[in-house]
């Protein structure tokens, strides 16, 4: 019998990533806002119901939401961490759960995506923490933010035939991380009007 | 601390190259570092790197259509177009150790996997067993029987043909659900459930929950649930399928998403012993039906989308241990590729392809996987099965033919060495996996006696192959198909289409048949009596464009954008009649959604399929004509069979829940407003949620008793 994983490549690599960087991960973003502290982080639940109703959380910013550029970098990211390979170009979803509306299992605040995408979720989704620099977390989310911003504002969603009327132009043809500013008719499973 | 020295060194290089790849994909390393961070020795200075800007261009021009509507000569469609659905699952994976033998760990049956409860009364059956073909008997035999429906192919040259006749083409009409059964999880139920001696046992999807029934009433006997681990569903591809269980000599056989191959006593239901056979870190998972021969279960991996390198490996049936493991990429020792060895075509002769056919070490993570359908031929003890796609879908990045990807493989059952093996798409460019069935007939060719396989490739094009040598009798698309354009029968080798080679990060338009193929995992049916091939498939396009993608063990390894669409006719599935030796279609239907369920043929001249929007229908064998349809309560994706029940009965049974690559849009969160979503399929199936969600109903039909008497008095 033969042992195939070897036991401590995660380690092996943030020993790897340390040389090369000579460094250990920073965990400071890009300068324009203040990282939240581990501890800070710490306090982030995950769920709603908070006994005595006291509400440990604190308020946290992505310390890249001024940055203009963070998007367009956390869209890069998707791309190069493969990402894109579960929640799909555009985050519409496949192996994983899509990034492209307002619905987000984990809570949609950015300290809960960071933390999501740090901590991983125990149906599939994969700690990331231990391989990515938390200012590459912090882009990714504001890319989350950007491509999860759908028009649709209803509380709740109807599907229907007459329901589903608009979709966004595919990304083979559209690359941005704002593809909800480039939306087309609903195609019904045809070829999309643009291709 | 030498064997820790040791274990670093194995791990620094893999750690090391992985390392580089992430600083890459950063982009210079300066977001690592804090520019305000007085100790970042990088000192640099460099900007992160800039998105390449996309200027917010104006909508495409609308492409030509390339091909005019090439609807086959057969019989009118007489259906409105109905729904369809589609979605196979490729995987392939990157051992670092290729010379490793099989890796498991075989667990005794003291420590059970999963939990057994028992029902009702547990004292054995005293109903009157309908014939005993039990569980002493040959599995062969078993399926000769026409009451039983003993592995998800019905018999070992998969034809999923009965011998029944009851239910026929004069009374189909009558047919009523006798009974049903809820799985309990709405996820994609592609699996055949399996009949023996009057028990009924199927698995469901993730987590792979097992039920045995009493076939002629519904009563629930035992369930077994596995422990899988649940992060497995993040490295499933194409939602969290099974396409079903085998049986032999009184076990029950199943394999787990999260690569546990477990043996359950049939009566009991009690865990007899389980195997871990792969790794969900490195992305692999079990998706396929096993199957039993000669006292072996043999099983494949999945995972051709995670870079994962494909396998298939027999387990001894009586303690769970491995017999042989074959590789699908790598040196001739892994693919056990010996002196035996003799394909047909004189370009698989050279020695080490699995290695020669790649870029250095690429043949690690270049899939290959198995996870579709396994047949056996006892004349000549062989096994015969296709291989999935190469990794990454991006071909940019894999020059070479990327053996043994795509490819048939005929295997001694006994040891897996390999008779002869033919590759059916040299350098996949679309994720053309050929895990599809191979329908072991006996057909007169050119008014000679020919032992063949049918393959219905995924690329488009039926091929009729001779079992025992591996040559190419012929090869004739049964769909549209634009980027291949026939089939070189002198090489084997197909004549692509150049001016839709996927150069990188170029829009490809019109790639036909679509990733799926034009069939993809869901089984035909043959039958004797009309000498004809049943097939549901997909007819469905694409626009596809690649681009760089690095491996990292455990995530996607695709490189590619997809967006599918329905084919030319505006239809995306179609099931039709197909006679192999005039190499024609014969008769065919059209649906509005892929046609993603198996389908069964029986001596009642009757062929079943179900729809992804909810139909089940009954056709005329001869003629297409549907004599009956019922309306379940989720899309079909399962595998029709058919069976006798302990009153004398014909019963029907399959499994309703959409789901799947092509239905995984109805039970899973992806965007129907996003075309790419779901590698692509989200584009072609992206109205499915407004004609179904999920569901787990096992739904038995038969025709009512009375019905049935007022049927045999009819003169």
């Amino acid at each position: 019998m033969l042992e195939v994983r070897p036991p401590s490549l995660p380690l092996a690599i943030g020993l790897a990533l340390f040389a090369i960087a000579g460094q250990a991960f920073s965990d400071s973003p890009a300068p324009n806002m203040p990282a939240p502290t581990p501890s800070q982080l710490l306090n982030v639940p995950v769920t709603t119901i908070l006994p005595g109703d006291v509400d440990l959380a604190p308020n946290i910013k992505n310390p890249v939401a001024d940055d203009s550029a963070a998007a367009a970098r956390g869209m890069k990211y998707f791309a190069n961490f493969n990402c894109v390979g579960c929640h799909a170009d555009n985050g519409g979803g496949g192996m994983g759960p899509a990034l492209s509306n307002r619905a987000f299992l984990y809570g949609g605040k950015p300290e809960n995506i960071y933390l999501t995408i740090a901590q991983g979720r125990p149906n599939g989704m994969p700690a990331w923490g231990s391989l990515l620099p938390s200012s590459v977390i912090w882009d990714l989310v504001a890319y989350v933010k950007s491509i999860s911003s759908e028009p649709e504002e209803s509380w709740g969603k109807t599907t229907s035939l007459e329901a589903l009327k608009t979709e966004q132009v595919p990304a083979e043809f559209q690359s941005t991380p704002d593809p909800w500013k480039y939306t087309q008719p609903f195609a019904d499973g045809q070829k999309p009007s643009g291709g | 601390m030498t064997a820790h020295h040791h274990r670093l060194a194995l791990v620094a290089g893999p750690a090391l190259a992985l390392a580089a790849f992430i600083m890459g994909a950063i982009g210079s390393g300066a977001v690592l570092a804090d520019p305000q961070n007085e100790q970042n020795r990088q000192g640099s200075a460099q900007a992160p790197n800039e998105l390449e800007a996309t200027p917010p261009s104006p909508q495409p021009p609308a492409a030509a259509e390339t091909k005019p509507p090439e609807q086959p000569e057969g019989a009118p469609s007489p259906q409105p177009p109905a729904a369809a659905e589609t979605k196979p699952p490729e995987q392939p994976e990157g051992a670092p150790s290729p010379q490793a033998p099989a890796t498991a760990e075989t667990k005794p049956p003291e420590q059970p996997e999963g939990k057994t409860q028992t029902f009702g009364n547990e004292t054995p059956s005293t109903e009157k067993p309908v014939e005993s073909k039990s569980a002493a008997s040959n599995l062969e035999d078993l399926s000769q029987d026409p009451k039983q429906w003993p592995t998800a192919a019905k018999n070992y040259a998969s034809t999923r043909y009965s011998e029944l006749d009851e239910i026929n083409t004069t009374n189909v009409g009558k047919l009523q659900m006798a009974w049903a059964f809820s799985l309990g999880t709405n996820k994609g139920q592609e699996a055949a459930p399996l009949i023996v001696d009057n028990v009924l046992y199927v698995i469901g999807p993730y987590p792979n929950e097992v039920f045995a029934l009493d076939a002629t009433t519904g009563d629930l006997k035992w369930s077994y649930a596995p422990k899988p681990d649940p992060a497995v569903q993040g490295v499933a591809c194409c939602d969290v399928v099974t396409r079903g269980l085998a049986y032999d000599q009184g076990k029950i056989f199943i394999a787990t998403l999260d690569n546990h191959a477990v043996a359950l006593d049939a009566k009991s239901g009690q865990e007899l012993w389980h195997t871990k056979l792969g790794e969900i870190s490195k992305g692999e998972t079990i998706t396929m039906a096993p199957l039993a021969a000669k006292g072996k279960i043999f099983i494949g991996n999945s995972g051709g989308e995670m870079g994962v390198r494909g396998w298939v490996t027999a387990l001894n049936e009586k303690d769970g241990t491995i017999a042989w493991r074959a590789y699908s990429t790598g040196p001739d020792k892994d693919v056990l590729i010996g002196d035996d060895f003799k394909p047909f075509y004189g370009s698989l002769k050279a020695k080490d392809l699995g290695v020669s056919s790649w870029p250095p070490d690429h043949w690690k993570n270049g899939g290959g996987t198995v996870w579709g359908w396994i047949s056996y031929n006892p004349e000549f003890n062989l096994i015969y099965y296709g291989t999935a796609n190469p990794g990454p879908w991006n071909s940019n990045q894999r020059p070479g033919d990327n053996l043994w990807t795509t490819t048939i493989f005929a295997r001694d059952a006994d040891t897996g060495a390999a008779k002869w093996a033919y590759q059916m798409n040299p350098h996949d460019l679309w994720d053309y996996d050929e895990i599809n069935e191979n329908v072991l007939l006996d057909l007169d060719i050119d008014g000679q006696p020919r032992k063949v396989l049918v393959h219905i490739g995924r690329n488009g094009f039926m091929y009729v192959i001779d079992r025992q040598t591996g040559e190419v009798l012929s090869a004739d698309p049964y769909d549209t198909v634009t980027s291949i354009k026939s089939i070189d029968l002198k090489t084997g080798r197909p004549v692509v289409d150049e001016s839709l080679h996927p150069d990188l990060e170029k829009v490809i338009r019109n790639v036909c048949p679509a990733s799926p193929g034009a069939k993809d995992w869901q089984p035909t049916a043959w039958s004797p009596r009309t000498k004809l091939l049943y097939v549901p498939h997909q007819h469905l396009c694409m626009n596809f464009k690649t681009s760089q993608v690095g491996y990292i063990a455990g995530t996607p390894f695709v490189g590619a954008t997809v967006d599918m669409f329905a084919g030319p006719g505006g239809y995306r599935g179609e099931f039709m009649a197909w006679d192999p030796v005039a190499k024609k279609k014969v008769w065919s239907i059209s649906e509005n959604f892929p046609v993603w369920s198996g389908t069964m043929v029986t001596a009642g001249d009757i062929a079943i399929y179900g729809t992804m929007d909810r139909w089940l229908k009954a056709v005329n064998a001869k003629t297409g004509e549907v004599l009956w349809k019922f309306h379940a309560g989720s899309g079909f994706i399962g595998q029709p069979v058919t069976y006798q029940g302990s009153d004398g009965r014909q019963y029907i049974a399959i499994l309703s829940g959409v789901g799947g690559w092509s239905g995984a849009i109805a039970n899973a969160e992806i965007d129907p407003r996003v075309r790419n979503g779901a590698l692509g399929f989200a584009g072609a199936n992206q109205d499915l949620p407004a004609y179904t969600k999920g569901g787990s109903e096992l739904i038995v039909f038969a025709i009512p008793k009375q019905a049935a008497v007022q049927a045999e008095a009819a003169p």
